[in-house]
């Protein structure tokens, strides 16, 4: 809220510099996050917290700088004279739980026209336009006294009465039409306060007058309206209806009960002043009395809390001005009664805070607590975060960047991944209001993330891509209210095809298993094992389901040609590598504790065959059929060459493997590696059906 | 004789010139064929008086041959290494092959440095969904429906009681929903506002954290918030605390710490203040224990969040929110 120096000092006589005051406003919770000079004023852009209703006002900021410079507060002379005769008027409430108070003054014989340039200028300094006088006077006040007030055109309104109460209470309906001050027609649910004359309603209450009793250049008198509206209430109706004011800020975060009445006394003296004419008697319903919430407040939590050691004086003396109503106890603490303006205070907590805040939160010592020895944390979440960072380490060593991704995607993303309907990926997680349809769901999988990340790197000449992202994804359990959560790595590698300037580049499916592998053993998770994927989105060729002890834990692949023709990516034949795997099951997989295994006594020897066999048996069969061969001299086998082409007949390929023999009783002799290893080729041939490459 | 064999060799030696001639030096002389061989075959008929001084002869003459073939040999070795090593000269000024790692997104880089600055303090890590019950986000929080405090976070709905959580808070609930104090954890996570511009983001990045014991007080708060801001910012910056609100601490407290880029000076990031906003915290509301069922008198804590982005903006000088989720490699290749 913006307010204006000069107005503040109308009320309490400080002679700080502006700068002094800024940073005073600041250090007791009213932070100034602008100072502003116009004219031979400052303006301080102020802003007050949700809880602090009473400082939307001068009145209220300046009764905090009273407090803190031990200054008094002055109030005007709101004594109304030459008050003429009581008024002829009636006011109803019909739903005492929504306005607990309703007072009225009505001025006769009014001239509206401009308002003087003084009331402009402090108006416009704090970000109001000026209108003319009888409205600009409700705004004035409102500013002064953080007190909302209406006027309305007594000509206009009919029965001579007020009737405060919804819809639903005043007419039976449960919506209707109403046209506001701005013009706009309005749909207002049944169950918003409103304001009627005798006939109709005539005001949104708290929130907008209506165009039907607004005040014109030819009005003569006027009803002011000072009133207490339930917050909740104000705020319903102002969200259903996205009507925002000035008014209804001020009452949702609540008003001052007994302070109305000054503020109409406030405005109509202001209206005569600046607008002639009569005041008329008030009218006062108040049908429900405000009681102040007295707290009891013990000296020593106060500083128990704060970590102080003050004296009851001490404490006291902070709290001198604030309007709370103290009967001390027998030095053990207090008993506060609360003013109505501080409706924000309701235990004891809230008043330690006072004492802090005028005590000074920079005079509070800053201590370190003891050491809770034997962490209160659960053991498994720490593992857990160290392995995850381990998985981040394994992909940001191996090339690939990390990228963070908004959780958000749009229906058509799993279009484009083909995703079949009954997929668990379709189980979406909607959002109501989303900022754009392309944004409208939580993300089941994070692939298309990566892709919109890939071609926007692409379209900006950005080459040789590998992005890798740990996210939660979200799927509709159709079980308890909220969806599963699981955390993800996924990750894509994409290289343009263009020469190399090296050799022996391998295959890029081969590239990304590779760093999936290595990620997995620096874990210590194993028992790994691949089977073709069916992945719809995946070359069924050169794609694979990654599995860990048996279970599916996520894949790994080519992008289908399909769907990389769907992307947005000028390359020739971009080959597109992706995968993405459960966190869950990778840490769970990991090994938590390392057994030392001696180290081998005797020698190795190392025996090399290559085999010809169907090229449709896959290496990992191969090594399968090698590695169920019963012996326990055989301490490795892999894989170091896989040949099809010249010299080896169509439909089928020569397989390479190495075999590593040692014994752990004795070195073994050529002889008996020489039979060993026969019986392993003769063994291997039979289960493949292969012939031993000349 | 043996003279002008010595002569032969010494000639014959100055042409050798690679492996194959050294070879072929050595077995011409020392083979079993060789010159000085077939000599020492010659002794047996020479008289026996002077046998013995011939003998010496030709065995000094071999001894001398063999060490200028070693010699030799050496040379050419050494010579031929020299050639190999130049042949194999390779350009060193091509880029490494795999030199590259990745880059480790700025905002992962803040979040674990304030991760490992909170457990080095003796904190742990709890976690909670991000797609959260209403009653979490803000009942348990002491924030009831149609509260203007709703106002401070915009909050994406998945249905009247579901949202997307706005803040990492729910986690201190849940945590102390189901353990009991003394507690000491820090909660990083992903929240949601739908409130997007070059200063917000839909979805951004929070670290909650809360400590409850018997006995903790404003003091403690301000004690590990200010050694947190300077392990993480650096020992001399200066660290304020003020007033401000939060429904579910009391006292609440906003933190700034000196503006890292003008040292208080007053510039366009702190806005002319010298004063960079980094912690909103507090004592916890005693409504708050009272919805988990700790008993308010018996335990003190306070709590504490703030925004990872913020952080990385101010610390890597980013001016733009929207370039941390953008991805593109121009960007992350900084980092």
């Amino acid at each position: 809220m913006r307010v204006s120096l000069d107005w503040i000092k109308d009320y309490v006589k400080i002679d700080a510099t502006p700068e002094a005051i800024a940073e005073k406003l600041t250090m007791i919770g009213l932070e100034v996050e602008a100072v502003e000079r116009i004219d031979d004023d400052v303006v301080f852009e102020v802003n007050v917290t949700p809880n602090r209703a009473d400082c939307l006002s001068v009145i209220g900021i300046a009764r905090e700088l009273s407090v803190s410079y031990g200054l008094p507060l002055v109030f005007p002379d709101l004594k109304i004279v030459a008050e003429t005769a009581p008024l002829d008027f009636n006011i109803e409430i019909a739903q005492p739980e929504l306005c607990r108070r309703y007072a009225g003054r009505i001025v006769h014989n009014l001239k509206v026209g401009p308002s003087p340039d003084w009331m402009k200028k402090r108006l416009e300094k704090c970000g109001i336009r000026s209108i003319n006088n009888v409205v600009d006077v409700t705004n004035y006040v409102l500013l002064e006294f953080g007190q909302p007030l209406h006027a309305f055109d007594l000509g206009t309104l009919k029965g001579g009465m007020i009737r405060v109460g919804t819809p639903q209470a005043i007419t039976g309906e449960s919506s209707m039409k109403f046209k506001t001050l701005d013009g706009t027609e309005r749909d207002i649910p049944g169950d918003s306060l409103m304001i009627w004359d005798g006939e109709r309603p005539v005001a949104i209450a708290g929130v907008m007058g209506g165009l039907n009793t607004e005040v014109t250049e030819s009005t003569r008198d006027i009803l002011i309206e000072s009133a207490c509206f339930e917050p909740t209430s104000v705020r319903r109706t102002s969200k259903a209806l996205g009507l925002k004011s000035d008014a209804s800020y001020r009452f949702e975060r609540g008003t001052d009960i007994k302070a109305l009445k000054k503020a109409l006394e406030r405005a109509a003296l202001l209206t005569r002043e600046l607008a002639g004419g009569s005041i008329c008697g008030k009218i006062d319903i108040y049908p429900r009395q405000f009681h102040p919430a007295e707290i009891n407040v013990r000296f020593d939590r106060v500083n128990k809390l704060l970590g102080l050691n003050l004296s009851p004086g001490t404490i006291l003396n902070c709290l001198k001005g604030l309007g709370l109503d103290i009967t001390e106890q027998q030095g053990s603490g207090f008993i506060a009664k609360i003013p109505p303006y501080r409706m924000d205070i309701t235990m004891e907590a809230d008043i330690i805070e006072e004492v802090a805040r005028f005590y000074g939160y920079d005079k509070i010592p800053a201590e370190l607590p003891e050491a809770i020895i034997g962490g209160t944390g659960l053991r498994d979440n720490v593992y857990a975060t160290g392995i995850k960072r381990d998985i981040r380490q394994s992909f940001l060593k191996s090339g690939f960047t990390e990228a963070i991704n908004l959780s958000f995607m749009g229906s058509n993303d799993l279009d484009l991944l083909s995703i079949p309907q009954d997929d668990a990926r379709r189980r979406l997680v909607k959002i109501m209001n989303p900022l754009r349809e392309e944004e409208a769901f939580m993300r089941t999988t994070i692939l298309p993330s990566l892709l919109r990340n890939l071609t926007h790197n692409i379209s900006h000449g950005n080459r040789d891509l590998r992005f890798f992202e740990i996210s939660r994804v979200f799927e509709d359990s159709g079980s308890g209210p909220l969806p599963d959560e699981k955390e993800r790595i996924a990750a894509i590698y994409f290289r343009e095809k263009s020469g190399s300037l090296y050799k022996e580049e391998a295959a890029d499916f081969y590239i990304l298993k590779g760093v999936v592998e290595a990620m997995l053993s620096s874990i210590g998770a194993g028992d790994l094992s691949y089977v073709r994927s069916e992945e719809p989105f995946l070359h069924p060729g050169r794609s694979a389901d990654v599995l860990i002890g048996g279970q599916k834990v996520g894949y790994i692949g080519a992008l289908s040609p399909e769907v990389t023709d769907r992307l947005d990516i000028k390359a020739h034949k971009p080959s597109i590598i992706a995968l993405e795997m459960d966190m869950a099951s990778i840490i769970s997989a990991s090994k938590k504790n390392i057994t030392f295994k001696h180290l081998p006594k005797y020698p190795f020897v190392e025996r090399d065959t290559a085999i010809i066999l169907d090229a449709n048996i896959e290496a990992a069969a191969i090594i399968g059929h090698l590695k169920s061969y019963p012996s326990e001299m055989i301490e490795d086998i892999t894989i170091f060459d896989v040949y099809q082409g010249k010299g080896i007949e169509e439909g089928k390929k020569s397989v390479a493997f190495n075999v590593r023999y040692r014994s752990r009783e004795k070195t073994l002799t050529d002889a008996e590696v020489e039979k060993l290893h026969s019986s392993l080729v003769e063994y291997i041939k039979e289960k493949t059906a292969g012939q031993v490459r000349g | 004789m043996s003279d002008d064999l010595k002569q032969q060799f010494l000639d014959e030696l100055k042409s050798v010139a690679g492996p194959a001639d050294a070879a072929a030096i050595r077995v011409k002389y020392l083979g079993k064929k060789g010159l000085v061989t077939a000599s020492i075959k010659t002794l047996s008929s020479i008289a026996p008086e002077e046998r013995k001084q011939a003998g010496q002869r030709i065995n000094e003459l071999k001894q001398f041959i063999e060490a200028e073939c070693d010699k030799m040999e050496a040379v050419i070795k050494n010579s031929e290494l020299k050639g190999r090593l130049i042949t194999e000269a390779i350009d060193i000024t091509l880029p490494g092959k795999y030199a590259c790692f990745g880059n480790q997104h700025p905002l992962s880089r803040v979040l674990l440095e304030v991760i490992d600055i909170f457990t080095r303090m003796g904190f742990s890590v709890e976690e909670g969904p991000e797609v959260e019950l209403d009653s979490y986000n803000f009942e348990a929080l002491n924030i009831p429906k149609d509260h203007p405090a709703r106002d401070m976070q915009d909050t994406f709905y998945v249905s009247d009681d579901i949202l997307l959580r706005t803040h990492t808070s729910p986690v201190q609930a849940r945590v102390m929903e189901k353990k009991k104090p003394p507690l000491r954890f820090i909660a990083p996570g992903k929240v949601y506002r739908c409130d997007a511009d070059v200063t917000h983001s839909p979805m951004f990045h929070q670290v909650e954290g809360l400590m409850v014991d018997k006995d903790i007080k404003f003091s403690h708060l301000k004690g590990v918030l200010s050694a947190f801001i300077q392990e993480m910012f650096g020992h001399d910056v200066p660290v304020r605390f003020r007033p401000s609100f939060f429904p579910f601490t009391e006292p609440s407290a906003e933190i700034d710490m000196g503006c890292i880029l003008c040292k208080g000076s007053g510039c366009r990031v702190c806005k002319g203040s010298g004063w960079l906003e980094i912690l909103g915290a507090g004592m916890v509301n005693p409504r708050v224990f009272e919805n988990v069922g700790y008993d308010p008198d018996m335990y003190t804590g306070f709590a504490f969040g703030m925004g990872i982005e913020r952080i990385a903006l101010v610390k890597y000088s980013i001016d733009d929110i929207r370039l941390l989720f953008e991805n593109d490699m121009r960007f992350l290749r900084q980092f």
